[in-house]
């Protein structure tokens, strides 16, 4: 097998469909990106951004129909994991990559107690003797903070973070070398989410994996990622070290989301939100996706591909707006 | 500036197969004219039941609520219609909160079709300023909410609350379920309309950055109880209450420079299922102490700022 | 804002519903096949051959023939004609007891959905005792405590089907009374009446059109039961149900005798449910095109 570089996680021009009423939704239009092992990596955007189906694209769990992907490769360690038949993909999944989903109130079988759950997915990927995977499931209850004394009970006998933790540390049974996470703190108020924040970041040094952590919430991933992708409309739109990005943000999407966000630290009367609406994907607009909505937009961006701008060293922008290692001419 | 409303040790418990939930347990606090209250709190603290005993959605257990002065605690019927047009309430969920099957001319026209107030050509051009109003284009009178996304349902639903031109207006986490750049127009909206209305607006939200934003006043709930209430810019910068701290902790900053660090929590949420006397944050406090197992009471620390506390002078 | 465009011509609702069950070809196909069935039924006598009861014993058991189109019965009568006049009860008994039993399970479910508590449990519980009997026992007991007979027929297949339907009528009000625009509803000094049926019902009503569609072939197929133990519409009048018992006995030798009366009712129970769907989808703004 042909061997991608030395990058452990390659996305590329991935283009995925889906078909609805006879229209088709552009869910993720042409993205590349690139990751190495060990770091954790946030994509950011609003809802309809395509940041679900590039997690389940590359879990390949998309549902075909009425999803298709139509063009692009995800190289895993050198491995494509799109051209996989379904039986190896079964085994990757879990033990290579594994996910955690958005909502833990549903991810949970609620017939099920939590320990059995978790000894399942032990007894799935390679162990095969039940004591011993008993006894595993309930260090890795301890690991992610859930006393033993519960591994008898049921989810509905859990709180939202509770639960939360017991995916969490199903996701990790196995020691995936990559997470997917999916918006993993957004059904949880402020201080689990804050606790499960802290409790990610410590497994993560512990286990040495790598994560895709996709969120929209800015203030998640200045606290949790290395590197962040902004996506708009299914395109990447910039990418870059988190400093970059957020000290530096330069494309006019990532710079109206900030403004976007009511300040904690100093009053301001009026918020400056992004004019419009999120563009449609069944019928996006020519150019770059984002000229409607763009207060800099010029003739130029309603043309062909935007030029992916190299800022500074690994600081990439898709906007034709802008000078090499600039920022945007106002 | 007087008060527009008053609430005095509002209660309500709701009896349930496993004890008496005290969701809205003595809650006291009052609005002024064209101010608005933040009222901030994790699922389950009672603060969506509070807003809507205001809005005689449910009835209250025990206490009383005045507005402009008057009792309303108990009205029904008539008095109550009369009410309802001062008081109106905007829902959480814009995808919820319209009915599909009606179109979203109907939906703001409705309340002032019911009213009587207005002649059948009042209506039609209230609606159409209404709608202008909330940036909700003429050609999508006849769309139904299915149409429409969320940002734009949500206009729908304040054009709905508006359109009685109420005094006060409850605000049930009108902007959770936005995305970053929607929420930012409609939280826009809502403080124009203020401007130019003088209404009142009580918010509700688990988001502290919006509701410093918006709000004057701000109480924070804890299982059904105001463990603190105060100013804005004085909550902000001095909160007292140990459960506002943690609050305050856990918001992950997009200053990168701002490393998160929680206060130390300890377990999470308990409920408000027949809670035991004394301070309810106190089995997650890393400061409890035998003391804090008595009743704790709202003391005005400084001026117009109030902590349910006995340990906030120590603290 | 631009003043001109204000005076969008405004379409009622059910301009709106009639149009889109029209443009449903499903929908379309169903009201025809419907509107030939009960046009003919109706003009029964106008194209009828022969009488209803008319007896040829010569032409006992003639399988169809160009005299007899759908053949002869037991007795000589003609089939076809038999088949028109029958359709006249079948189609009534059918269309009547659905109607009678999905209207009163509609307000019911209704009202035990959305006010829950006493008056549920006392409403639920009714409806299980007359569930908890078989459903041909029960009509037994109406129709011979009230007598045979028409009316008294629709009555007893209406009851029978009551408890199914409120159930379901039930379920799915419960579904709809956690929605918050019942609450915004209420904000905005909506009656309760307003509230459940202008609110709370066109949401919940899509699956009732279905049990209406099905009722109507459950209650042709019923009502056959009760007049073959003598409790229903009273021979010699020839109900659909009725034709279908006759034939039982000659099953196997002269099978038309069965399946021609068998088509007709599936053909009815088809017609009704492809002209039910076309409705529920019209009612539906998200399906209306």
């Amino acid at each position: 097998m042909e061997k991608q570089g030395n990058e452990f996680l390659e996305v590329k021009n991935l283009c995925v469909e889906y078909t609805s009423d006879k229209k088709i939704v552009h869910a993720v239009n042409g993205i590349s990106f690139t990751m190495k092992k060990g770091e954790t990596l946030a994509i950011v955007g609003e809802t309809g951004a395509g940041k679900t189906t590039l997690a389940k694209t590359i879990m390949r769990i998309l549902p075909d129909p009425p999803a298709k992907i139509r063009e692009g490769e995800v190289w895993l360690d050198g491995e494509n994991l799109l051209e996989k038949p379904e039986k190896e993909m079964t085994e990757i999944r879990g033990k290579k990559v594994a996910m955690i989903f958005q909502d833990p109130m549903t991810a949970l079988n609620p017939v099920k107690t939590v320990g059995s759950q978790i000894v399942d997915c032990y007894l799935l990927h390679g162990y095969s003797n039940k004591d011993e995977a008993c006894k595993k499931a309930k260090e890795m209850l301890e690991l992610v903070g859930i006393p033993v004394t519960r591994f008898g009970e049921y989810p509905f006998q859990f709180s939202g973070g509770m639960k939360q933790r017991v995916v969490i540390a199903m996701a990790l049974a196995c020691n995936p070398e990559l997470i997917l996470a999916d918006e993993p703190t957004t059904a949880l108020d402020v201080t689990i989410q804050a606790q499960v924040i802290g409790l990610i970041n410590d497994l993560k040094k512990q286990y040495s994996a790598s994560m895709i952590l996709i969120t929209h919430d800015l203030g998640v991933v200045a606290q949790t990622s290395d590197r962040v992708i902004v996506v708009y409309a299914g395109t990447v739109v910039e990418a870059g070290e988190r400093n970059d990005v957020f000290l530096n943000p330069s494309h006019p999407y990532t710079k109206g989301l900030f403004s976007s966000l009511p300040s904690m630290d100093k009053k301001v009367r009026r918020l400056t939100p992004i004019e419009g609406l999120p563009a449609d994907p069944t019928n996006l607009p020519s150019g770059c996706p984002f000229h409607p909505r763009c207060p800099q937009s010029t003739e130029k961006c309603r043309q062909g591909q935007m030029p992916v701008v190299e800022l500074e060293p690994g600081h990439f922008c898709a906007c034709c707006n802008l000078k090499h290692g600039g920022t945007a001419d106002e | 500036m007087s008060n527009i409303i008053e609430v005095n040790h509002l209660k309500k418990y709701f009896k349930s197969a496993h004890g008496v939930n005290h969701a809205v347990d003595d809650v006291t606090f009052s609005i002024e004219h064209g101010e608005t209250l933040g009222v901030v709190g994790e699922s389950g603290c009672g603060k969506s039941t509070l807003g809507r005993v205001l809005m005689h959605l449910l009835e209250p257990t025990d206490g009383e609520i005045l507005l402009e002065g008057k009792d309303i605690t108990h009205i029904k019927g008539k008095e109550l219609t009369k009410v309802r047009e001062e008081i109106q309430m905007i829902f959480q969920d814009p995808y919820s909160s319209l009915n599909p099957r009606m179109c979203i001319e109907s939906i703001v026209r409705e309340p002032m079709k019911l009213s009587k107030k207005y002649k059948k050509a009042q209506i039609t051009e209230e609606s159409e300023r209404l709608m202008d109003m909330v940036g909700i284009d003429q050609r999508l009178r006849q769309a139904y909410p299915h149409e429409l996304d969320g940002g734009r349902r949500q206009r729908v639903g304040i054009a709905r609350a508006l359109a009685l031109n109420p005094k006060f207006v409850v605000c049930d986490e009108p902007v959770s379920a936005l995305d970053v750049s929607i929420q930012a127009q409609v939280l826009n909206l809502l403080m124009d309309i203020q401007e130019r209305t003088k209404v009142t607006y009580m918010f509700i939200t688990h988001d502290l950055s919006v509701v410093r934003h918006i709000s004057n006043n701000i109480c924070v709930m804890y299982l059904g109880q105001l463990v603190e209430k105060a100013e804005t810019e004085s909550l902000f910068t001095n909160a007292l209450h140990p459960y506002t701290k943690a609050l305050l902790s856990a918001i992950p900053s997009t200053d990168i420079r701002k490393p998160l660090e929680l206060l130390a929590l300890k377990g999470e949420i308990t409920s408000a299922i027949n809670p035991k006397p004394g301070c309810r944050f106190a089995p997650r406090c890393p400061y409890a102490q035998e003391a804090c197992n008595q009743p704790q009471k709202l003391v005005e620390v400084e001026k117009n700022h109030f902590v349910s506390c006995c340990r906030v002078h120590e603290l | 804002m631009e003043r001109e465009k204000k005076k969008v011509k405004r379409t009622p609702v059910w301009v709106g519903v009639l149009q889109g069950t029209v443009r449903s070809a499903g929908a379309k196909i169903g009201a025809i096949l419907l509107a030939i069935i009960i046009l003919a039924c109706i003009f029964a006598p106008l194209i009828a051959p022969y009488g209803v009861n008319e007896m040829q014993m010569s032409e006992r058991f003639h399988g169809p023939s160009l005299q007899h189109i759908f053949g002869t019965d037991t007795v000589g009568r003609d089939l076809f004609t038999r088949i028109l006049y029958g359709g006249r009860y079948s189609l009534a008994l059918g269309f009547c007891g659905a109607i009678f039993s999905t209207v009163v399970a509609i307000f019911l479910g209704c009202i035990a959905g959305y006010y829950g508590g006493f008056v549920e449990s006392f409403i639920m519980r009714i409806l299980d005792i007359i569930s908890s009997l078989p459903a041909i026992l029960l009509c037994i007991l109406i129709s011979s405590a009230l007598g045979p007979g028409f009316v008294n027929t629709i009555i007893a297949l209406a009851v029978s089907q009551v408890p199914s339907n409120v159930r379901m009528m039930r379920s799915q009000v419960l579904i709809e009374r956690s929605q918050e625009y019942l609450e915004a509803a209420e904000t905005i000094n909506c009656s309760k009446a307003r509230i459940i049926f202008k609110h709370m019902l066109p949401n919940a009503i899509s699956p009732m059109i279905i049990c209406l569609t099905m009722g109507i072939g459950d209650n042709i197929a019923m009502a056959a039961s009760l007049s073959y133990i003598g409790l229903g519409v009273q021979p010699p009048t020839p109900e659909w149900g009725a034709l279908l018992s006759d034939a039982r006995m000659h099953l196997m030798s002269y099978p038309y005798l069965i399946i021609i009366p068998g088509i007709f009712i599936a053909l009815t129970v088809f017609a009704t449910n492809l002209l039910g769907d076309g409705l529920r989808d019209a009612l539906d703004p998200k399906l209306r095109k």
